[in-house]
């Protein structure tokens, strides 16, 4: 694996000269590393990096940790400044400038964040191998997660379990939410101390990261013998995630993908149940960021483009057992898309015996 | 994002301890003529905010807003759907939503009659943000003397510093978050460094109910460590050493303040634990 990305270098000074740009910032904190990456992969540890690259492809490395600087050398043959609080920014552009401190800048710079955004989304082969390993690692960690789960653990137990086996399998990171309950449950979140009780439905968004790049699985687990209403309810989330993997192909806009999904709710009697109250988006792309954009919701106007990697998810809020998820990873192909989770599409289940 | 345990023991840490933190902001209101303070959170820098609050964005991004004479207010870009919770964790009773956060600042401000804010720690405010409060009188307010640590803090960061020595730190990493999580901790960032014979150093940033303690240990020769060992209480009294502060997993504050964490380096291999003045805390 090569640290620096010469495809997104090229890519680069190919904007700058499109743009009329003598230089170019990429800049990562300790929440959004994404920018940074996706022309220097180095997993940081320090609170700021920035890989500064000139029109002639000049590149200059900063982070701002004692185990940063060696471990980059090593990787990348390039030796960092490490001072990243004492640099002068004084790039003609910056992608990721609207999370960058005040005091980091000077001058003018303007924005580069949604050009380099939109180059991040089509995937290069390599990418598409980081993603296949994530998705793959996710599959093994949702196996993880039903084989653990049972009635009594609470469900910080329950992904301390997850998220050392994922650790131990190399992961990076991981973006997890979590809830368990029935018809009380309205949405994830982090999880609590609730002990697990029988007939619960435990929902989760798992989502490894595997060198820098992360993929999602949504899957729901019912502790026992799933009620009526939990069936019911899952056969409506499969048809309109089905729906969506019906549809997805290079040329389709990301509101259609999220119209067949809420269709098949308003099919059903549900259609309230598809807006800001009771659900967030019915998907996302995914790559150096676990949400990255495009949403897939109904208002946003993007086409999909081949080797964009999304995940369709109608998760959201129904009466008849609560908040559920369901949802796979797909790169999408020349021709239409390909799942990258493996892990069975259906309602999991738990017997208490 | 966070995926430990996020929780409020009212016992470890009762109300009145944010009562007198929100007691110490309005009093730096007070002396400056403002009527609010302006506190930008985000998923890794959270202390701040949580230190006033007991607010941690688990993901996204949030601003508190703490007025001169009522109760502090969360506009959260986080779903209403998870207020509930957050109300269960925190000590707001009003959380506004916030998909659009400078938006939502604006009404609260018209609502209220603000004319000028505080913000704390002005220049370290995300450029977005900052770009938001364009038209507005804005006054810097340092949090020196506003978050410095107190009783409580220095009661909570022991316990997370005991966690986290309580541990044999290895180089299993997956082992490491499994027993640590199940433990408690909120968070964690551990890193592994090699050294070429197979004697590595483990350092460990724990997050336990929002407080950051750091422990860096090594496993190499006996001769090695001893000296480490022996380095590390040399520099922690003599004021050597690699310091840094604990706002986070990294340094995000300059300054060490009364609790850092000190780390020393012999031969490549790494020592470090969480001290306070010239003793570990």
């Amino acid at each position: 694996m090569s640290v620096i990305n010469e495809h997104r270098r090229r890519q680069l000074m190919d904007l700058m000269a499109d743009r009329g740009w003598d230089s170019i910032l990429l800049y990562g904190n300790g929440w959004r590393k994404d920018y940074f990456r996706s022309l220097v992969n180095f997993n940081y540890s320090g609170p700021y990096a920035a890989a500064y690259l000139s029109r002639s492809g000049a590149l200059a490395i900063f982070v701002n940790d004692l185990f940063d600087s060696e471990s980059l050398y090593l990787e990348a043959e390039t030796y960092p400044t490490q001072d990243f609080a004492d640099a002068q920014w004084r790039a003609s552009a910056i992608a990721g400038l609207e999370l960058m401190e005040q005091r980091f800048v000077s001058g003018s710079p303007v924005s580069a964040t949604a050009d380099v955004e939109e180059l991040r989304r089509i995937k290069t082969p390599e990418e598409i191998e980081f993603l296949r390993a994530a998705a793959d690692l996710a599959d093994r960690g949702y196996q993880c997660f039903a084989d653990t789960v049972k009635v009594g653990i609470r469900e910080y137990e329950l992904v301390a379990e997850v998220e050392g086996f994922l650790k131990s399998q190399g992961a990076e990171d991981n973006f997890m939410l979590i809830a368990s309950g029935g018809t009380e449950v309205v949405g994830m979140k982090p999880p609590t101390d609730r002990k697990l009780q029988p007939g619960d439905s435990v929902i989760t968004e798992l989502t490894p990261c595997v060198n820098g790049y992360y993929a999602q699985i949504c899957r729901t687990i019912v502790l026992g013998e799933p009620s009526k209403g939990q069936l019911e309810s899952f056969a409506i989330f499969h048809e309109a995630q089905q729906a969506a993997q019906d549809l997805i192909k290079p040329g389709i806009r990301a509101s259609d993908a999220a119209r067949a999904q809420n269709d098949v709710f308003r099919k059903y009697g549900y259609g309230d149940y598809t807006g800001a109250k009771y659900t967030r988006v019915r998907g996302h792309c995914l790559g150096l960021f676990p949400d990255e954009t495009p949403h897939i919701l109904e208002d946003v106007d993007y086409i999909l483009k081949e080797n964009m990697v999304v995940i369709a998810h109608p998760n959201t809020y129904l009466p008849l057992a609560g908040y559920m998820v369901f949802g796979d990873s797909m790169l999408i192909t020349a021709s239409g898309n390909r799942r990258l989770n493996k892990t069975e599409r259906k309602l999991f289940v738990k017997d208490l015996a | 994002m966070k995926r430990g345990l996020i929780a409020w023991d009212r016992e470890q840490l009762p109300p009145a301890v944010f009562d007198a933190r929100l007691g110490r902001a309005r009093q730096a209101l007070a002396e400056r003529d403002l009527p609010a303070l302006l506190v930008y959170t985000d998923v890794w820098r959270s202390h701040q905010a949580r230190f006033l609050t007991n607010f941690m964005p688990y993901w996204n991004r949030s601003l508190v807003v703490i007025p001169r004479d009522s109760p502090p207010v969360l506009l959260c870009a986080l779903s209403p759907r998870v207020y509930p919770w957050i109300k269960s964790v925190t000590i707001f009773e009003e959380i506004r939503p916030a998909s659009k956060l400078m938006a939502t600042l604006d009404q609260l401000c018209t609502e209220r009659g603000w004319s000028k804010l505080g913000v704390l720690d002005l220049p370290k405010l995300p450029i977005e943000i900052h770009s938001g409060l364009r038209g507005r009188e804005i006054i810097d307010v340092p949090s020196a003397g506003i978050a410095d640590p107190d009783d409580a803090e220095f009661a909570m960061r022991r316990k997370a510093a005991k966690l986290a020595r309580e541990i044999a730190l290895t180089n299993h990493v997956g082992e490491l978050e499994r027993s640590l999580r199940r433990a408690g901790a909120e968070d964690l960032v551990i890193r592994v460094k090699p050294r070429a014979d197979g004697a590595y150093s483990v350092a460990l940033a724990l997050e336990y109910c929002g407080h950051w303690v750091k422990v860096t240990r090594a496993h190499g020769p006996a001769d090695e460590l001893a000296a480490l060992q022996a380095s590390f209480h040399d520099a922690l009294a003599s004021g050597g050493g690699y310091r840094e502060n604990l706002a986070g997993p990294q340094p995000y504050e300059p300054g060490m303040g009364p609790i850092f964490a000190l780390t020393v380096e012999h031969q490549d291999l790494f020592y470090g634990d969480t001290c306070s003045g010239a003793s570990l805390l």
